[in-house]
């Protein structure tokens, strides 16, 4: 493979930079605007007079969290038409899943139309790093990350341990 | 008896004007950086409800650490483990005695000091205790018998020795135009005015010595820019074995070191407990030492909050280059030229 | 010495023995030509087309199974022609064939897959739907077929039409309709079934106890040999221990026939291929002393106490007392430290290695052996079955009641199965009996001490077949907690014999 060589010039230090002092006053004055800016802002809202915010958090539990519209969320099972999850236990996303958090078990689907189908379905959110693979590498679509949901903590390990049923529900 | 009691209340009064303002520091440095930064900050914690922009978190954190488990790791030196952070704390505090809080004034037909330990080598004092601080980082690092914190030890010791140095040889400079080692008397030297509109403070007179002690003081009381030591987030400093309240006795020793650097600069360079304009006698104009001082060494306080919040941190040659190459010589310069104008100034019979 | 031709294959040079065929010739050197009806043991029908290669000079494509070498010949199977005649003929293939990838056994190990990624990789130009057929019917009791998955290379037929000469599977219909079927009325019950999901080249015949059990890609192999007879033959064991929560939390998945001309070709027998099926359960992993002062010991311990207690009886009993009953499972290495510390050390005569009554069974001219143990030939090479003679179960019967062996050393077997009810009787009435084996069975629960020892996939070892083979096999898992080889544990009791250390 070819190497492409780009030089870079680093921008020069002049003496006005050198002195450091100028630099760190100016510096010092971004600082000082913004804090003394968001303060007169903070002190107008404390007094009840409207006025553009003084900070940009988002206050999570009181106020909901602004997800991605694409954004990864806890997995969610398929169903099909009549029910049954669409999963076939191929083990792809077992497979592919870099976390080894999706533990499958097959058998025999009752289904006269479907062949292979889980008997167990787990997934070990805690284990989990939400790259989406398993979503990628479904064959059956049978598998979202869709869920909105992101409040997954949980007092015990077993409890981050998602099974089938939970899974396909929208809530737990 | 009357004496030891005014002594009594004045080490109260240092001790709670160290540990007040450490602890308070600990608000400010979450809610000025959140201000500045358009954040919130730290507003959780709260009493029956009530938050008070988040000023009981210092409290929080006062009872989270008294309450976690003192974790001492296998394989340090356990006397020297637990003496230094109390070393670190102690000598912190103990410079805080020499501080001129307020002057004199007359009250009940006696003259009450407001100053704890009035010495003639005040500043002598500080310098030294701020000095002994050294020992109990190295400590911190040798003791804990790990790579990390030792050499982050090696790494306060060889930062707080440069620039503690640097800090005496800034300090000759108004010291010589005071012409006193006693705080309280440097005070009174800058009570005069110039012209009779511009206090004689030291800032004025001493322009370039206050823009070093700046540096070097903020360098000696190891906070950003040049919290190498420590460096908390990146690079593993020499606390780095310490749990609990032993932990938090190193923050608020940096917290005292901070306030004693700006309480010293107030006194210096910023006429101290003086009021410009306005003579201060009686029990009220004690209490007007005290706010003046207190003000001051606030302003400073958050000057140097705000340079945290500012500026990155050094890399560990550039600091040491910055102290030795820098900052030295131009202490030095200033002391030269200081001598030079007071002669000149003698010999022209302006002073 | 046969004579050879030398002709050009992909631009290397070949050597083609005669009567050889230019697939055969690329096999043997490492080259690989696409194909599914070939198999090295079921001739060359040539209905498949996938080995279609170029020759230089002929005109159209050559099928590279069927064509006879001649010297100086220049075959290309990687030309850009001859890729796209074996495309077209892949593609061909799967006209009619489900994409049921997912959920079909065999993928990971299909031929199909195989040269789809290697030479297919083209988009689909079928419009209409795709025929469908019988899935998922248990033609027999090991063997599940699904005729949409099949491609017609017949190697089933042949497979039983000359290898087992049962005749159960025919195809019927023609064009799209034709299917793989059983013959009506049959079931595919020959005792070589399961070689038929080994050489279908699709997933139209899997195994029914593998199915679903765990995909192939999360199995280890190890080259091991079948301990189902003294033909031994040369298999490997497919274990799947990275995902304990598959295969039902059994370790060992299948076993399937490795290729070994000189004793079992491509196949292995019913039996022994599913005879593995409790390898797990039952298992011995801690060693035991049981009765009144039960506790889980060291193994030097053990040895020691072990030791301890036959020289407390033979103060005043005679040392030949004390039987030996040994398995034909055992190693040769195994033969060898028995025999140091049984004959040459403790010096007894009492010995029983005959198979257990239903250790014997059915032998045919293919692979099976009538000796359902594998290593009675290994055993022979160290005395026992020559200079020493095994007793029957009946003699060391009679020998318990008299009181002439009051004490049972008993290696991998089970008197109690073979006596029944009174074998209870017999062993409460012995001074020592000492259990040792990877399996508890209905004897390890009366011992006294309870030792546990390998099973043959957990070690590394060497069987000697009837045919006087020396046959190695590798350690394919991990003992269970304390278990030893055989051979390791006869030496750490010798060593407490000897007042040296155990284990």
């Amino acid at each position: 493979m070819a190497v492409t060589v780009r030089p870079v010039t680093r921008p020069a230090r002049g003496l006005w930079e050198q002195v450091y002092l100028i630099e760190v006053l100016r510096g010092l004055g971004v600082t000082f605007r913004h804090f003394f800016v968001n303060l007169w802002r903070h002190v107008l809202a404390l007094l009840g007079r409207r006025a553009a915010a003084g900070a940009v958090t988002i206050q999570y539990p009181e106020q909901p969290a602004v997800l991605g519209r694409r954004a990864r969320t806890r997995h969610r099972l398929l169903r099909r038409p009549d029910g049954a999850p669409r999963c076939t236990a191929c083990l792809l996303c077992e497979t592919i899943c870099p976390a080894k958090c999706i533990r499958i078990t097959a058998e025999e689907s009752p289904d006269p139309m479907v062949e292979k189908r889980a008997r167990s379905f787990d997934i070990d959110v805690g284990m989990c790093v939400f790259c989406g693979h398993c979503v990628e590498a479904c064959p059956v679509d049978a598998i979202h990350m869709d869920s909105s949901q992101v409040e997954l903590a949980s007092y015990t390990r077993a409890g981050m341990i998602w099974n089938m049923e939970s899974l396909m529900r929208e809530k737990r | 008896m009357i004496a030891l009691a005014w002594s009594a209340v004045k080490v109260g009064y240092a001790l709670g004007f160290g540990f007040g303002l450490a602890g308070l520091l600990g608000w400010v440095e979450r809610k000025q950086s959140a201000v500045l930064q358009d954040r919130i900050g730290a507003n959780r914690a709260d009493i029956f409800g009530w938050r008070i922009i988040g000023l009981f978190h210092p409290l929080a954190d006062g009872i989270k650490l008294m309450t976690k488990e003192d974790f001492v790791p296998r394989g340090v030196l356990r006397p020297f483990h637990g003496l230094a952070p109390a070393l670190s704390l102690g000598c912190g505090l103990l410079c805080l005695a020499a501080l001129p809080f307020g002057g004199e004034f007359q009250m009940a037909g006696r003259t009450w000091s407001l100053q704890p330990w009035p010495s003639p080598v005040g500043l002598v004092y500080v310098l030294a205790f701020l000095g002994l601080g050294v020992h109990g980082v190295v400590m911190a690092g040798y003791a804990s018998g790990s790579n990390y914190g030792l050499l982050g030890g090696l790494r306060g010791a060889a930062q707080m020795v440069a620039y503690e140095v640097c800090m005496a040889a800034v300090l000759a400079g108004p010291m010589f135009l005071y012409g006193t080692l006693d705080l309280q008397e440097a005070v009174r030297a800058q009570g005069r005015l110039i012209g009779g509109v511009l206090p004689a403070w030291g800032v004025f007179t001493q322009p370039l010595a206050f823009l070093l002690f700046l540096v070097a003081g903020t360098a000696a009381s190891k906070r950003i820019p040049f919290d190498l030591p420590e460096g908390e987030s990146e690079i593993v400093g020499y606390h780095v074995e310490y749990a609990g309240m032993k932990f938090g006795m190193f923050m608020i020793s940096d917290f005292v070191e901070n306030i004693v650097v700006c309480g010293l600069g107030a006194a210096l360079f910023l006429g101290g407990w003086q009021v410009p304009f306005v003579s201060l006698a009686g029990p009220l104009g004690a209490v007007l030492m005290l706010a003046a001082f207190l003000a001051k060494t606030c302003a400073l306080l958050f000057l140097l909050m705000q340079v945290r919040w500012t500026l990155p941190r050094l890399r560990f040659d550039q600091l040491l280059d910055l102290g030795w190459k820098s900052l030295l010589p131009l202490a030095l310069a200033n002391f030269m030229l200081t001598v030079w104008a007071v002669w000149l100034l003698r010999r022209l019979s302006w002073l | 010495m046969a004579k050879t031709i030398r002709f050009t294959l992909d631009g290397r040079t070949v050597e083609a023995r005669e009567g050889e065929t230019v697939l055969e010739a690329a096999q043997r050197c490492g080259l690989r030509i696409p194909h599914y009806c070939w198999h090295q043991a079921l001739g060359n029908p040539g209905n498949c087309r996938m080995c279609n290669v170029e020759v230089e000079g002929a005109a159209k494509p050559m099928v590279s199974c069927r064509l006879q070498p001649k010297e100086g010949m220049v075959v290309r199977s990687a030309a850009p022609a001859a890729r796209r005649w074996q495309r077209a003929a892949l593609e061909f293939h799967l006209v009619d064939h489900p994409l049921d990838c997912p959920v079909c056994d065999q993928s990971g190990e299909c031929g199909l897959q195989d040269y789809y990624m290697d030479i297919g990789r083209y988009p689909s130009s079928l419009r209409d739907d795709k025929w469908h057929m019988g899935k998922r019917m248990p033609i027999g009791p090991h063997i599940m077929l699904d005729q949409e998955r099949c491609i017609m290379c017949t190697r089933c037929t042949r497979f039983v039409s000359t290898v087992s000469q049962s005749h159960e599977l025919g195809i019927f219909g023609r064009g799209h309709s034709q299917v793989v079927d059983v013959v009506p009325g049959r079931s595919l019950d020959n005792p070589y079934s399961g070689c038929l999901a080994d050489i279908c080249p699709v997933g139209a015949l899997t195994d029914r106890d593998f199915r679903f059990q765990v995909r192939v890609w999360y199995l280890d192999e190890a080259e091991s040999v079948c301990p189902g007879c003294s033909r031994l033959c040369s298999i490997w064991a497919h274990t799947s221990t990275r995902r304990p929560w598959h295969n039902q939390g059994r370790r060992l998945a299948r076993l399937k026939p490795r290729l070994d001309p000189e004793v079992n070709g491509p196949w292995i027998c019913d039996e022994g291929r599913y005879g593995f099926a409790g390898f797990d359960s039952d298992r011995l992993g801690r060693v035991l002393r049981l009765g009144r002062d039960a506790a889980e010991l060291p193994w030097d311990a053990a040895c020691d106490e072990i030791a301890v207690a036959w020289h407390r009886v033979v103060r005043h009993k005679k040392p030949e007392g004390l039987a030996v009953v040994a398995s034909g499972a055992l190693s040769n290495q195994d033969w060898a430290g028995f025999r140091s510390l049984f004959v040459d050390g403790l010096r007894l005569s009492r010995f029983l290695f005959a198979p257990e009554p239903d250790q014997v069974g059915a032998e045919d001219g293919l692979l099976r052996r009538r000796d359902k143990v594998p290593n009675l030939a290994g055993g022979r090479a160290f005395g026992f079955g020559a200079e020493i003679q095994s007793l029957t179960w009946q003699t060391l019967a009679e020998q318990i009641e008299q009181g002439e062996v009051w004490g049972l050393y008993v290696v991998d077997r089970d008197p109690l199965k073979v006596w029944g009810e009174k074998g209870r009787a017999l062993l409460e009435r012995l001074d020592l009996l000492v259990y040792q084996g990877p399996r508890k069975g209905l004897t390890g629960e009366l011992a006294r001490f309870r030792l546990p020892a390998t099973a043959w996939l957990e070690e590394d070892g060497e069987f000697t077949d009837f045919q006087g083979r020396v046959r190695g096999y590798r350690r394919a898992l991990e003992p269970l907690g304390q278990a030893r080889p055989d051979w390791e544990i006869f030496a750490a009791i010798e060593a407490a014999f000897h007042g040296g250390g155990g284990l």
